[in-house]
């Protein structure tokens, strides 16, 4: 085994962090984000800014980051008040891709050239107190612990009355505000726990990658995180989990070394070099991850937790 | 006992990966030396993946001559779609997979950054990076030799060129608002000093804008009579419309960036024709003897391709890289090779001259200086021309 599995296994559970707070808000609630990405950033460049300019130890920081984050998103969640469907998807739409702009054009933020995380320290930097962590193992521990955290927080709060009000939103705003849910509060409050979320997510996103620009936080990034939420099962927060480690397994590794698949591999390559493109099998990649968004959507509406759920029944009632 | 379960899961997979021992691979055997490039192959991107499929013509031409001291060399890209995250997975990928040898090119400034401490970490060698940044090779990284030429040297060059050759007058500059275009500025501005001139406008963009009739009409204003552009090609694209529809017509001076003619000419509906660009290479039509030979190899080894500026660079940011291994010898190693590397002494492929020494990895300052003839073609305006200004070769 090497550092690259445990490099994307950190990738992956950043991802999960990021499905498990999107699903809370498009899964659990019924509205959705095109912006996701904006969060991110805010909490990856949050994060390190604020430990290097202001020398904070890195839980600190990455706490205020995601407040910062879970800020905005309150503050998006304000027009989600009035706007629906597809109306809101673009407003969001617009706040990711403001985010990134703005990022790249002010040289405080490092501008386009991008920053370089600083060293993850727990305690105080450049002090007796300070705990440097390093390398893709002592971070991955760090991840793990956040994100068990943050996966039974989730859990937990959608079994609370906030929880609960999320989804009569989901379900009917209508007939949840008439049953006494403060629409205002808590859509934008779903907004704002979605975003925690995701600064937590980027906060650590930018330690894993070391090194990340404006432009990786891009709209395509939102719509992958949105895939990962719909692929997994919206409104299910294992769903959620599975849809992040799929997807991410999909992106990062397996449709990158589809080539070196016994027989399909050489197949796939031929055909590709043949009608598609002169890169050969690069394209196959994004055809691949497309077809099976539209498979899973066509055939398996409640995502890859539909399919665990059927599993589990027929394991159930095992052999009869 | 569902708890329980999920608990053991959790610190079962914790003990898996404490033992986990990481190594990077020996990057050559017996019979093969690994060299590898990331590039973006789809994505925003793309158009500059030809840069990483250019390398492959010229490994499969050593490989027909018969290899390096009897070893072949195994070529590998990955398409990273200029996602830093996804350039580090791959290279770690090849690195502890496959064990690489060396790296060659690789497009994407922050891609480059996020991995350019894994590979000095794990002694892989990585040689022309395809962006300028300063931060590759000041201070010097003892495995990352730098060939492509800084922005700064090649504006001064182009900003003589300007003034000597093309007397010109007034002299405005046109750069997008980052690190690329603002090194193009610094580099006029010290050329412009040293001639005791002052540029008549300075106007910048951001990428991604699409109006850009302003910062025309302030430069229509100026009356320059040659404007220095450091942008992308879009930018360029729609300076170069809005400024022909206002009646602005100077003399356009671009970076080596966008020295693709044909592909300029395509996106700007031949307004690209009549601009002075530098460049990184020798001309795509050139008929010196090497350049033939790679042309011909690349018509029968991927006769799809088309055969342009960053195709040919994949090519170029490879060759000294080869040349150091074929004087290394049969005995191989990554010391062996860092040695040949660092006494590299105005090595010369189909790209500028070539020179390391253990202190000084930034290879070249030379570019040369063509112009966009009829038909896309290339003219020659100048040879390969050094940057006396350079800051960083006083240093030294």
């Amino acid at each position: 085994m090497d550092h690259r599995l445990i490099y994307l296994v950190n990738i992956i559970l950043v991802n999960v962090i990021l499905a498990v707070g999107l699903n809370v808000l498009v899964g659990y609630t019924g509205q959705i984000s095109l912006g996701h990405a904006g969060f991110f950033a805010v909490g990856a460049y949050g994060t390190s800014l604020i430990m290097m300019h202001l020398h904070f130890p890195f839980p600190a920081a990455i706490i205020i980051a995601a407040l910062i984050a879970a800020f905005l998103g309150f503050i998006i969640g304000l027009p989600a008040l009035r706007l629906e469907g597809p109306y809101l998807a673009i407003a969001t739409l617009g706040f990711g891709l403001t985010i990134m702009h703005i990022i790249g054009r002010w040289e405080i933020f490092g501008g386009r050239m991008g920053i370089t995380a600083p060293p993850l320290d727990l305690g105080i930097p450049n002090s007796s107190l300070s705990f440097v962590i390093k390398g893709d193992v002592q971070i991955y521990y760090l991840i793990l612990i956040m994100t068990v955290l943050l996966v039974i927080g989730a859990r937990n709060l959608m079994k609370t009355r906030v929880g609960r009000a999320f989804m009569s939103i989901r379900d009917d705003d209508i007939a949840a505000e008439v049953m006494g849910v403060n629409l205002t509060i808590f859509k934008t409050m779903s907004f704002a726990v979605s975003a925690f979320y995701a600064g937590i997510a980027g906060g650590l996103y930018g330690f894993v990658v070391s090194f990340f620009d404006p432009f990786s936080f891009n709209l395509i990034l939102s719509i992958i995180f949105l895939v990962m939420v719909v692929v997994g099962g919206l409104g299910s927060v294992l769903g959620a989990i599975m849809g992040a480690v799929l997807i991410t397994y999909l992106q990062y590794d397996l449709l990158k070394n589809v080539e070196n698949l016994p027989y399909l591999g050489g197949l796939l390559v031929a055909i590709s070099k043949q009608w598609f493109t002169v890169i050969g099998l690069a394209n196959f990649g994004g055809i691949a991850l497309g077809l099976i968004m539209i498979a899973i959507v066509i055939f398996e509406p409640l995502g890859m937790f539909g399919i665990w759920i059927r599993i589990k029944k027929y394991w159930k009632s095992w052999p009869f | 006992m569902k708890k329980v379960l999920i608990a053991v899961m959790i610190v079962s997979t914790v003990f898996m990966i404490s033992s986990w021992a990481c190594a990077a691979k020996p990057g050559f055997d017996s019979k093969e030396i690994r060299i590898a490039q990331w590039g973006p192959q789809t994505g925003p991107a793309a158009p500059w993946g030809s840069v990483a499929r250019g390398t492959d013509i010229l490994v499969k031409i050593v490989n027909d001559e018969g290899g390096i001291h009897g070893r072949k060399i195994k070529y590998f890209i990955r398409d990273d779609q200029y996602n830093p995250a996804q350039t580090k997975a791959v290279v770690k990928e090849l690195v502890e997979r496959e064990g690489i040898f060396a790296f060659v090119g690789g497009v994407s400034a922050a891609a480059g950054m996020a991995v350019k401490g894994y590979l000095a970490e794990n002694k892989v060698i990585w040689v022309g990076p395809a962006t300028a940044i300063n931060e590759y090779v000041f201070p010097v990284q003892p495995y990352l030799f730098g060939i492509y030429p800084l922005y700064e040297d090649e504006a001064s060059i182009l900003t003589k060129y300007a003034v000597e050759k093309l007397k010109a007058k007034k002299i405005a500059f046109f750069y997008q608002n980052d690190a690329y275009g603002k090194s193009g500025l610094e580099g006029c501005k010290a050329r412009m000093a040293k001639l005791n001139m002052k540029l008549v406008e300075e106007s910048s963009v951001e990428p991604g804008e699409k109006d850009l009739s302003s910062q025309m009409l302030r430069l229509k204003k100026s009356e320059a009579d040659v404007v220095i552009m450091w942008v992308n090609p879009t930018s360029a694209t729609i300076a170069l419309k809005t400024a022909s529809t206002i009646g602005f017509k100077p003399q356009w001076i671009s970076s080596n960036t966008l020295s693709d003619y044909v592909l300029m000419n395509k996106i700007t509906g031949g307004l690209w024709e009549g601009v002075i660009t530098g460049a990184f290479a020798l001309p795509p039509d050139s008929d010196t003897p090497l350049l033939k030979k790679y042309r011909e190899a690349a018509k029968k080894y991927a006769p799809e391709e088309r055969w342009g500026t960053f195709y040919m660079a994949g090519i170029l940011f490879a060759e000294p890289l080869i040349e150091a291994l074929k004087k290394t010898g049969p005995k191989l190693s990554t010391e062996a090779v860092l040695k040949q590397l660092n006494s590299m002494k105005k090595f010369q492929g189909i790209g500028p001259p070539v020179t390391w020494t253990p202190a000084v990895h930034q290879g070249s300052d030379a570019v040369m200086i063509q112009k966009c003839g009829p038909n896309s073609t290339y003219i020659t305006l100048q040879d390969w021309t050094t940057n006396e200004l350079a800051t960083w070769k006083k240093k030294k």
